[in-house]
């Protein structure tokens, strides 16, 4: 039995269904993602967990307990926001202190757990600052540590990254996983950032229009995307339809055909064989580390990426090419 | 203060002082500063004056005749009795008010704080009417609380009437001073500290009050000074015979008998002083209190 | 839900609360007899009749017109140039003048007019018992609105942009005022002007002590009506009440433009 699990989740805003039928199970110690574009339902359903939003149908269970109906007070669950939602008249530790004096702890265990929790964060010395002279990343280390202090079940995380800027959100994101790590901590981290999402998961959970279209580890739900949907929001993807597979492979198929452009090989027309597609280069585009070609086979144009050897390596437009694709790196998707 | 402060700093900062450039400009201001000085800081500058003026040259005798003097004493403790409790309850009225305008939905809401603002203009001697046709000794009210046996006889015409019809103007003031200091409050923050354990009263307690508090101070100093500086309702109800500060001050310049300007300037003094003072301790308060972000 | 219905209940409440004097008031007004009963004994619209037939009030309503009308015209005219140049030219004068457009704020009417009753009772102004000292101290009463609000309209605009880009393409500097700089005011200033109106007609200190009956305004006259039918008194409430109602809503019609713009 899993530590956490959800089971038929439906929430309807009047008329209109944000997400109906949503069920997961969550491990002990998991770092589960939650994927998916803005407006999708997220933020919704982790609100129904967190009990600030009351489900239209189904049950959520939390290490044997039925925590549907409890109060928001009561489900042991710590929540991170976007914009931090740090209480602006009090200090850092009076902060991060605000659910230990709730709890009605003495004092000299509220000192002792702050004190932990302060290093644990990396926030010594900030204790007296007021969140209004803090920086964001500092801000969202108040935040995490405010809702870790009181040693929750679960850990709720609401897109807490989106709010700052490249070089932070790399360090905090690595800071983050390696606190829950620490603490064997269940979280659930909702993301529209597939990169942050493959980075940290143990699982993401990719969400669409309130379904959750796929549930499985970062390589499986990047090399084998369930739905055409899934394959074109993890990164970039050649989705050939039926009549381009048919152009180029001689047979048709249901759906469509995923090729990641990093799996295709590019080839000198010269050591090209008789199961690989000839074509011709038609554009190219620097990326960094990475050259991605634009090829056209057959009438077809696919997406090549190669890594970027310099100058020397680069294949010119027009260049007559050979690709190989390896049948285990195509993908049929709904 | 800071935004205003800002960009006057800089232009001033880039231009290079020369005081008497602009006094084709500066003649514009004058007719502004003639009739600000002739109608507000001339009266102001003869009431300081006059208030230390005695019958044999300058003193503090006015002073020490109103110190002395029960009759005087009795009118600033009326004052202050009716200013406290109207402002009180009419803070707390409006903050419930205010509090619950902000979860109704934008059309209702507006047409409330709209209402409230005309509500607001029911004041001084039409407002006295309407409450004489409410609550007077034949008033509607006063004569179904007293069929329903709830009441004997109601005095509109005392302290406790005067209370109700003071509390009745400060309200709709609270309300429009108070409503958009609510906008300060984020609902990201109820839900923070539910998760962290906290019942509704205790993010009231811990987390709310505290960000609206400088508001609600500011609002209260507000109608305290309105309700200590009114005249017009209380004059009117009472024709005069009601012993609050402002109607000694007017009777001693405007009534029939027995005209003493200075000593009604002294009690001006007074007056002002107080309500100076808790200005300043309200500003004081202020700087003192955090300032967000 | 159960918050929603509170929170409902609590505005309904507040909404009640004001809403019992006005609706009272209207009762009386409207009723033809309302002796020592809760409810009136029948209704009639004799009272407005009557009130609106009364030379005495037509005059004393004429003249709160006036005086009102003729208060903000002079305000305007004084009070628009003085906050451009303060801000155009002389903008380390904004912090002096935020403080000294408080005094009237601060200062209760009754006290301004102990000094002004004895400063301009005779001598070379004397001003007291005629119109023109209202329209002085209601200048002083219209002048926080109307500062704040012309102020505020000025801060949240390019200023120095705006005169410059005028002045390059050839305006001179009163023309690029009036031309470029004035539009945006308008809105701001018709909102302030309409509240302030509705202030001064509700003005009764100051018309009071300082004129009374020589030049009765509308406030003076009905506190001097008081111990006339209260049917009538009544009439003259709404009346009053109406006419307000109709200014703020002005007001907040302009106030909501302002804010969308
Ligand atoms: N309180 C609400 N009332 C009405 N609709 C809402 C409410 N909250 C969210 N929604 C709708 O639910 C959908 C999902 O929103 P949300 O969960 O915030 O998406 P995400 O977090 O994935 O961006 C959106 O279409 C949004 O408009
Ligand atoms: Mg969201």
């Amino acid at each position: 039995m899993s530590y956490v699990n959800v089971t038929g989740l439906a929430r309807r805003f009047g008329g209109t269904t944000v997400f109906e039928n949503v069920g997961f199970s969550l491990d002990k110690g998991e770092f589960v993602t939650l994927l998916g574009p803005s407006g999708c339902g997220k933020s919704t359903l982790l609100r129904c967990l967190a009990g600030l939003s009351r489900p239209d149908a189904g049950r959520i269970v939390v290490a044997g307990d039925d925590i549907t109906d409890s109060v928001p007070q009561r489900r042991g669950i710590g929540m991170v926001f976007q914009n931090y939602a740090l209480f602006p008249t009090m200090t850092v530790a009076a902060n991060i202190g605000f659910g230990l004096r709730m709890q009605r702890l003495p004092a000299d265990d509220i000192e002792r757990k702050l004190a932990t929790v302060i290093d644990l964060v990396e926030l010594r010395g900030k204790e007296s600052h007021y969140p209004h002279q803090l920086s964001g990343g500092q801000r969202q280390r108040v935040a995490l540590a405010r809702a870790l202090v009181v040693e929750p079940r679960i850990l709720l995380l609401d897109e807490p990254l989106s709010a700052l800027d490249a070089r932070i959100r790399a360090n905090l994101r690595e800071q983050i996983r390696d606190i829950q790590r620490r603490l064997d901590l269940t979280t659930l981290f909702v993301t529209h950032d597939q990169e942050e999402a493959m980075i940290l998961s143990d699982r993401i959970f990719v969400m669409d229009k309130g379904k959750i279209v796929q549930a499985d580890a970062a390589e499986t739900v990047y090399t084998q995307p369930a739905t055409e949907f899934v394959a074109r929001f993890m990164g970039s993807c050649n989705l050939l339809d039926a009549a381009a597979c048919t152009r180029l492979f001689g047979h048709g198929i249901d759906g469509h055909l995923a090729i990641r452009p990093e799996s295709i090989e590019l080839l000198a027309a010269a050591e090209a064989g008789a199961d690989d597609l000839p074509a011709t280069i038609r554009q190219h585009q620097l990326l960094g580390n990475v050259i991605r070609y634009q090829v056209e086979s057959r009438g077809t144009v696919l997406l090549v990426d190669r890594l970027n050897r310099g100058r020397d390596d680069l294949l010119p437009r027009g260049s007559e090419v050979g690709l190989r694709i390896r049948r285990e790196d195509m993908r049929e998707v709904g | 203060m800071l935004n205003a402060l800002t960009p006057a700093a800089a232009a001033a900062a880039g231009r290079p002082r020369r005081p008497f450039r602009h006094w084709r400009s500066a003649l514009l201001l004058v007719p502004f500063c003639v009739l600000l000085a002739l109608f507000c800081l001339a009266p102001l500058g003869w009431v300081v004056l006059h208030s230390v003026q005695g019958d044999d040259g300058p003193g503090f005798g006015h002073f020490r005749e109103i110190l002395a003097s029960p009759f005087y004493r009795l009118a600033f403790i009326n004052s202050l009795y009716i200013s406290l409790w109207s402002s009180g309850c009419g803070l707390l009225i409006a903050l419930i008010g205010a509090a619950s305008l902000r979860r109704v939905p934008g059309r209702l809401r507006n047409a409330v704080v709209a209402f409230t603002n005309m509500t607001s203009n029911l004041a001084g001697v039409p407002l006295a009417f309407a409450f004489v046709i409410v609550i007077g000794t034949n008033g509607a009210l006063t004569l179904l609380l007293r069929q329903w046996g709830w009441i004997d006889d109601f005095h509109l015409y005392s302290k406790g009437g005067l209370c109700l019809i003071y509390t009745y103007f400060q309200i709709p003031l609270g309300v429009l001073l108070l409503y958009p200091a609510f906008d300060a409050l984020d609902d990201d923050w109820q839900q923070a500290s539910a998760l962290l354990g906290a019942r509704l009263w205790q993010y009231w307690w811990h987390v709310a009050l505290p960000v609206i508090a400088p508001a609600i101070f500011g609002t209260f100093i507000l109608l305290f000074a309105n309700a200590m500086g009114a005249y017009a309702s209380a004059y009117a109800l009472t024709t005069g015979n009601f012993n609050l500060i402002t109607v000694r001050i007017a009777s001693l310049v405007s009534g029939d008998i027995f005209l003493e300007p200075d000593l009604a300037a002294a009690l001006s003094v007074l007056l002002t002083l107080l309500l100076v003072l808790v200005c300043t301790v309200n500003q004081m308060l202020l700087k003192r209190s955090y300032r967000a972000r | 839900m159960r918050a929603d219905l509170y929170h409902r209940l609590v505005v309904a409440a507040l909404v009640a609360l004001l809403a019992v004097p006005v609706l009272a008031t209207l009762a009386y007004s409207l009723a033809g007899n309302w002796g020592a009963t809760i409810l009136p004994d029948s209704f009639s619209v004799r009272w407005y009749l009557q009130l609106w037939h009364d030379p005495r009030f037509l005059s004393a309503f004429g003249h709160s017109l006036l005086i009102s009308v003729a208060t903000l015209l002079l305000s305007t005219l004084v009070i628009v140039p003085a906050v451009f140049v303060v801000f155009y030219r002389f903008p380390a004068l904004d912090r002096t003048m935020n403080l000294l457009i408080l005094l009237p704020f601060a200062v209760p009417p009754v006290v301004s007019s102990v000094g002004l009753l004895q400063l301009y009772a005779d001598g070379p102004l004397p001003l007291v018992g005629t119109p023109w000292i209202l329209i002085g101290c209601y200048f002083t009463i219209a002048l926080p609105f109307m500062y704040r609000t012309l102020a505020d309209s000025l801060r949240g605009m390019n200023l120095h942009d705006l005169m410059d880009a005028a002045h390059l393409l050839g305006a001179s500097t009163p023309r690029a005022f009036l031309l470029v700089v004035a539009p945006n005011l308008r809105t701001g200033l018709m909102a302030s002007l309409f509240l302030s109106f509705s202030f001064l007609l509700g003005e009764f200190v100051f018309a009071n002590i300082l004129v009374g009956t020589r030049y009765e305004t509308l406030q003076v006259y009905l506190y001097s009506v008081r111990m006339t039918s209260g049917h009538f008194t009544s009439a003259i409430v709404m009346s009053y009440f109406v006419f307000t109602l109709v200014l703020t809503w002005f007001a907040t019609r302009l106030g909501k433009q302002e804010s969308q713009a």
